[in-house]
């Protein structure tokens, strides 16, 4: 090889080496790689105690990584002879859309894009066709006259189509009521979405943004622990708070108590003489056979 | 021979393809991501589960200065003050309680003071049944007159309860009636609503939908 021809090669060499190394460069800035121990991770009904302690330490870990805050991760298990039921009296909802923002602060859902699993509904008087509501009022004060404010989220169904069309079986219903999501199992088809007649589940079509300030470090598995881009995600009436006996975020912060929630299966609960003595209207779409464990009942 | 002499030139290909995809990954010149828009982050007052207003009992609770309580201060024991009204029956308050506003009941005709505050002693409530009250038990007297709505309050259905649903593992806090009511002027006062979503692909405003012709 003359000098000529090895300087000329290694040249185009180190060129061609430099070039395909920046090419590369979007490759290099993706973040969200799944690590191989969530890649290997069980199923969440086969993790026995030990390797779901160590799924919960993973957590953390990454958690802490993007953060720079140490979460406190818990599976909370549905408790025995509890089934959860909300109800809203939509006598005193004044729209104030408290509730949409305590619980995006609560199950750290993305700030930007926004996803909120409350959609406050502004309807006329005198119809329930939800065709008529309008979720993007922005007026100087609310309630305004002529209108009541329906509060939709996610209806918690007995019969929940979210469930039988999901393909991999990401989605399932527990037995306090709860439609709970694995967000590792999760493979962002988004069936669940379409099934859903509520419009309540959420997809991440980006990466989730939430400031470090505003992160709840206060997680479960199945309900607040921050999600990745492509996965599915819904009100799960705050699992790490209600599982552990508190009321969920948008009730505690509901300026009127128009939010009411509570154990069915206690004969003595709020929300057992709500259904028992108040005017329960309906439950939302009910012509569709979902059955949901979510009220609307008026006063007097 | 030709195989030979083709090589240089893929290699050459190749190198300013890959140089000029990098050169384009640099300058960054699709723009992506595609920059969003700005959401401010929601003031944390809408976050703070407060109530409205805070009770009598909520001072106390907190030890604050309750001199504003104490009627004795500017009033004469023994001398219940005089009511004055105009010509409408429409009780005049004096300046020295100007931050009452006598607001409830939708006809006027609850212009009384002494309805609820007892006359003979000021620092204590009247239900009409002859009772007197302390300013902690309020509740007892708003049920003395709204008797439906005190029994909701009682089981749960109306007003404010929070901590624990499960009171095992925890306290349930219930809220009194004056926690979110002014008693003055009872209704719920109205607000400006929290801000309300930002879609990614904002819609505009729809066109009025256009009633189509019938086709048959």
């Amino acid at each position: 090889m003359s000098r000529r021809s090895f300087l000329r090669t290694s040249a185009v060499l180190a060129t061609g080496l430099a070039a395909v190394a920046a090419s590369l460069k979007p490759l290099f800035e993706m973040e969200d790689f799944t690590s191989a121990e969530q890649f290997m991770q069980k199923y969440y009904k086969e993790l026995t105690p030990d390797e779901m302690a160590k799924v919960l330490k993973r957590i953390e870990r990454e958690v802490e990584k993007q953060y720079g805050v140490r979460p406190h991760v818990r599976d909370l298990k549905p408790m025995d002879g509890v089934e959860f039921v909300y109800a809203l009296n939509l006598s005193r909802c004044i729209g104030c859309r408290k509730c949409v923002h305590a619980c995006v602060a609560e199950n750290n859902q993305s700030r930007n894009p926004e996803i909120q699993y409350i959609r406050v509904l502004k309807m006329p008087h005198g119809t329930f066709d939800l065709e008529k509501g309008d979720h993007n009022y922005d007026t100087a004060q609310v309630p305004e006259k002529g209108f009541f404010y329906m509060p939709v989220q996610c209806q918690q169904c007995h019969n929940p189509p979210c469930v039988k069309v999901c393909p991999v079986n990401a989605t399932w219903q527990e037995k306090d009521g709860i439609t709970v999501i694995d967000y590792d199992w999760c493979i962002g088809c988004r069936y669940c979405e379409a099934a859903c007649p509520y419009w309540a589940r959420r997809f991440n079509f980006t990466k989730p943004s939430i400031p470090a300030d505003r992160l709840n470090p206060e997680m479960a598995y199945l309900g607040n622990r921050p999600r990745k881009q492509g996965v599915m995600e819904k009100c799960h009436f705050c699992v790490q708070r209600t599982r552990a006996g508190r009321y969920p975020a948008c009730l505690e912060v509901c300026p009127t108590g128009s939010r009411k929630f509570g154990n069915i299966l206690d004969p003595d609960s709020e929300i057992s003489q709500i259904l028992r003595t108040k005017r329960v209207f309906m439950q939302l779409k009910e012509d569709v056979g979902t059955n949901p464990r979510f009220f609307y009942y008026f006063d007097v | 021979m030709q195989a030979r002499n083709r090589t240089p030139m893929v290699l050459t290909i190749l190198v300013v393809a890959f140089a000029g995809l990098a050169a384009a990954f640099l300058s960054d010149s699709w723009g992506y991501p595609a920059p969003r828009a700005i959401i401010p982050p929601v003031d944390r007052a809408i976050l703070d589960p407060a109530t409205v207003r805070r009770s009598y009992a909520d001072l106390v609770r907190a030890k604050e200065d309750l001199s504003d309580f104490d009627c004795y201060a500017c009033h004469e024991k023994g001398h219940p003050p005089p009511l004055r009204y105009d010509g409408n029956q429409k009780l005049i308050v004096p300046p020295e309680h100007a931050d009452v506003v006598m607001g409830h009941g939708t006809h006027g005709r609850n212009n009384n003071c002494f309805n609820c505050h007892n006359e003979n002693n000021l620092t204590t409530l009247q239900p009409r049944d002859g009772r007197e009250l302390k300013l902690e038990e309020s509740t007892q007297l708003c049920g003395s007159c709204h008797g439906p709505t005190y029994r909701d309050w009682d089981s749960g259905a109306h007003g404010r309860i929070n901590g624990y649903w499960n009171t095992k593992l925890g306290p349930a806090v219930k809220k009194d009636c004056v926690n979110c009511h002014n008693p003055h002027s009872p209704r719920f006062p109205g607000r400006k609503p929290a801000p309300g979503p930002h879609p990614l692909h904002p819609v505009a405003e729809p066109a009025q939908a256009v009633e189509a012709p019938p086709t048959h």
